[in-house]
């Protein structure tokens, strides 16, 4: 069954002082199925956030649609079955780590009892416990990125979405993440994850796929675009000197 | 910058702050201040201005005009007031009831000190009239509306129509009520005067005016003595007295007693006692 | 509905975190301080001068509360982009309006009841001090002019948010929720003068009075909600007047959060 899907979505960006407009995605379409680990390559600027926006509803496509196990993207419901890290993630800093998971929990309808057993022990599994009361502006980067990862996951959904995750970790944090990976995909879930990292994406994801200047272009198993010898990096670069020049920014 | 030197320019630096804070302080006091003749800001605008704050804006007018009568005592020059002052003061009086109408105190205030001093009395009783109609509980201000008509404007009837509206408050009804049909005697003024101040003394709490009420109700209670005697001399004899001395030669009254505003009493030709302190007793006596 | 106490806490721990809250009190108690100190000034009425400076310390500081802590609650949001956090969750955007609002709400009845508290406790204090100066003194108006003036502010919040729903800065939003309370306080006045201009000595032209009369339905009446006088003479206020003003309160909330919400639902985060 297909958990995400986008269909035909094009989305353009005004430029307002000067008018300019970028086409953030052009005509869209991707589907991923249940239990894969879908990698999500691409230049700054290509439109991997965007994208990912749009299955959160944070960003409407100018046309085309996306669903969600089923569900079209706009319906807030089913954002109890996914959890999402935004790239450089912001949170109220005031809250502890414990307040974030009750905050995150509590709206994706979980009960304070489960709550409180999923939050000892997710922070336990991003390692957090010790600093779990203080507030999260004493964090640094690499634990506030933990922090969000725990928030992800607290409700236990089914699919879970990643933008630029091992981003701000140093390797002990990368190999956290990474085993977090492993293990959603032994449970069964859905993981779509963008990166720069293309050793991280030739680890862990069944298929990928490259978006540049907003269009999809290749998309295909991870081992068979490994299969001719040539290394994600060569693919990479070879199909963003087809669609024309470097990255836009 | 040296630990010696540092200290010697904080210790300097300390003194001039001191020093200029003094002076500065001292040349103000001799600025004029704008109390007394600024322009005052008219109720309904000060209203609009006051936001949701009209009851302070009330309490800081007041006190404005209280500190402001108060510090016209240090004066030495007469008169103490000037009329463009007495203007200013009704009104800040007036603003500050515009922004509260329940406020007690500008109308008791403006009440003691526009009709006495600044022979205001038609603008002190529309600004008792505005308070009569808010606070509907209290007999003082139909009273002193009363007392104003009657002492200085010589309208009984009026007055008797606002004792009557006193009585029916809460207070002394009884009193009130009687009052208010001694009025229909036109004869009986100088009773009724004594009856009025009597209260009116009686309910003032500023040490000075109620020295300046105790005087008038002596003043009044010599002429009080006086015109009975006239009476008597009248019943005795049927004619008035030729002059005053007369009540004493004919043995009505032992002494003329002395006037305690030092002037010198006298009798007119219709048998009135007139004194030559009369502008200070019945300011508004002569003038109506 | 689980969505909205979570929401409206979260939003209350911000603003009761939030440093300013205590320049803001510091601010309170200064007043209440003075009052002890001042309205013995006062003649006969100290009670009057005593719970007008009580109940105005209050106002007061509960609208510095609402537009320097609240206006920066949405503001914070849409800057430091900690919306995504609350947007990601199951919760539309609409929801997102309304559960900000009660914690905005919940913060506003908080602080009010814990001033209205030292308020209290200072015309007690006045009262100890001055017992015979204290005429027509209840506290049943006291305490109706103190739940007005929550719902007012509470009121003048909701406003708040409809302005931060297309504003571009919180200092645009800070104006223009400004310009509200002013235009709110005074419109009643406003209205009464244009209608008997003689009063203060002025003309007023026709064109005046159809603005006046226009910008009197459409900004909120705030005047409505100060009961301030009525306490401190100890004025009787009578039931259907709290009914209607308490509803027409509930209603320009409900309007408020209606247009935020609907605007904010155009609203995308890129």
């Amino acid at each position: 069954m297909n958990v995400i899907t986008y269909t035909g979505v094009s989305k353009k960006f005004k430029s307002w002082p000067r008018g300019k407009s970028i086409q953030a995605l052009d005509d869209f379409s991707l589907s991923i199925e249940q239990g894969e680990v879908f990698g999500f390559l691409g230049p700054n600027g290509a439109g991997k956030s965007t994208a990912i926006k749009i299955l959160i509803n944070l960003i409407y496509p100018d046309k085309g649609s996306a669903t969600l196990l089923g569900e079209d993207v706009k319906n807030r419901r089913i954002r109890r079955s996914i959890g999402y890290l935004p790239e450089n993630p912001f949170f109220y800093d005031h809250l502890s780590a414990e307040e974030l998971l009750w905050f995150g929990g509590k709206t994706s309808g979980l009960k304070s009892q489960d709550i409180r057993t999923r939050s000892a022990e997710l922070l336990r599994r991003v390692d957090l416990t010790n600093v779990s009361k203080r507030p999260l502006r004493t964090y640094s980067k690499g634990m506030v990125q933990r922090a969000g990862l725990a928030l992800a996951l607290i409700h236990d959904p089914e699919v879970v979405i990643l933008d630029e995750p091992m981003s701000g970790l140093d390797p002990i944090g990368r190999k956290m993440v990474g085993d977090i990976i492993t293990e959603l995909k032994q449970r069964g879930k859905t993981v779509f994850f963008s990166s720069h990292i293309l050793t991280d994406i030739e680890r862990f994801c069944d298929r990928a796929g490259f978006l540049i200047s907003g269009r999809l272009r290749v998309v295909d198993r991870i081992s068979s675009l490994l299969a001719g010898g040539s290394t994600l990096e060569d693919i990479f670069l070879s199909e963003v000197k087809k669609a024309g020049g470097g990255s836009e920014l | 910058m040296r630990t010696g030197t540092a200290a010697f320019l904080f210790c300097v630096l300390i003194a001039v702050h001191l020093l200029t804070l003094e002076e500065a302080e001292q040349a103000r006091k001799t600025l004029p201040t704008g109390d007394g003749g600024t322009y005052v800001i008219p109720g309904p605008i000060a209203k609009i201005l006051a936001l949701e704050f009209d009851g302070l804006a009330s309490d800081w007018y007041f006190l404005r005009a209280l500190v402001f009568e108060g510090g016209t005592y240090e004066r030495k020059e007469k008169p103490r007031v000037k009329s463009w002052e007495w203007k200013w003061f009704y009104d800040m009086l007036d603003s500050a009831t515009a922004l509260d109408p329940y406020f007690q105190d500008p109308y008791l205030l403006g009440n003691s000190h526009l009709t006495w001093e600044a022979h205001m009395i038609r603008e002190t009783n529309s600004l008792l009239e505005k308070g009569n109609q808010h606070r509907d509980w209290d007999w003082l201000l139909p009273f002193y509306i009363g007392f104003n008509n009657f002492y200085f404007l010589h309208d009984n009837e009026r007055a008797a129509e606002y004792l009557a509206e006193a009585s029916k408050r809460p207070g002394p009804s009884e009193q009130l009520a009687s009052l208010a049909s001694r009025l229909a005697y036109k004869e009986k003024k100088t009773e009724n005067a004594i009856i009025f101040l009597e209260v009116i003394a009686k309910k003032t709490e500023d040490e000075k005016l109620k020295k300046e009420f105790e005087t008038r109700l002596k003043a009044l209670k010599i002429r009080l003595l006086l015109e009975r005697a006239v009476v008597s001399y009248k019943q005795k004899y049927h004619a008035l007295p030729p002059k005053l001395r007369s009540l004493v030669t004919k043995g009505i009254i032992t002494e003329i007693p002395a006037d305690p505003y030092g002037g010198y009493f006298s009798l007119d030709t219709l048998g009135e006692i007139m004194s030559t302190s009369d502008d200070k007793l019945l300011p508004q006596q002569k003038r109506q | 509905m689980t969505v909205y106490w979570p929401l409206a806490l979260l939003t209350f721990k911000e603003g009761i975190r939030n440093r300013a809250l205590y320049g803001i009190s510091l601010i309170a108690f200064l007043f209440l301080g003075a009052n002890v100190l001042i309205s013995g000034s006062a003649m006969r009425e100290i009670g009057k001068v005593a719970v007008d400076m009580a109940l105005s310390t209050i106002s007061f500081t509960g609208l510095l509360l609402v537009l320097f802590i609240g206006i920066n609650l949405m503001a914070k949001d849409l800057d430091k982009r900690t919306i995504y956090m609350v947007l990601s969750r199951p919760i539309s955007r609409p929801q997102y309006i309304v559960g900000k609002f009660f914690g905005m709400a919940l913060l506003i009845v908080v602080t009010i009841a814990v001033l209205s508290v030292f308020g209290m406790l200072s015309i007690i204090i006045e009262k100890w001090a001055y017992p015979d100066y204290f005429p027509r003194f209840f506290w049943g108006p006291i305490f109706l002019a103190v739940l007005f003036a929550a719902l007012s502010l509470i009121l003048l919040s909701a406003v708040s948010f409809f302005f931060a729903s297309f504003s571009s800065s919180s200092f645009l939003t800070l104006i223009l929720t400004i310009m509200a309370y002013i235009i709110g306080q005074s419109l009643s006045d406003v209205k009464a003068l244009v209608e008997a201009p003689q009063t203060a000595g002025i003309t007023v032209s026709p064109v005046t009075h159809i603005i006046v009369q226009a910008a009197y339905y459409l900004f909120p009446n705030l005047s409505l909600f100060d009961l301030k006088i009525q306490a401190a003479h100890g004025l009787a206020v009578s039931p259907s007047y709290v009914g209607w003003t308490a509803l027409y309160g509930l209603a320009y909330t409900c309007l408020m959060l209606f247009f935020a919400a609907l605007i904010f639902r155009k609203k995308e985060f890129p």
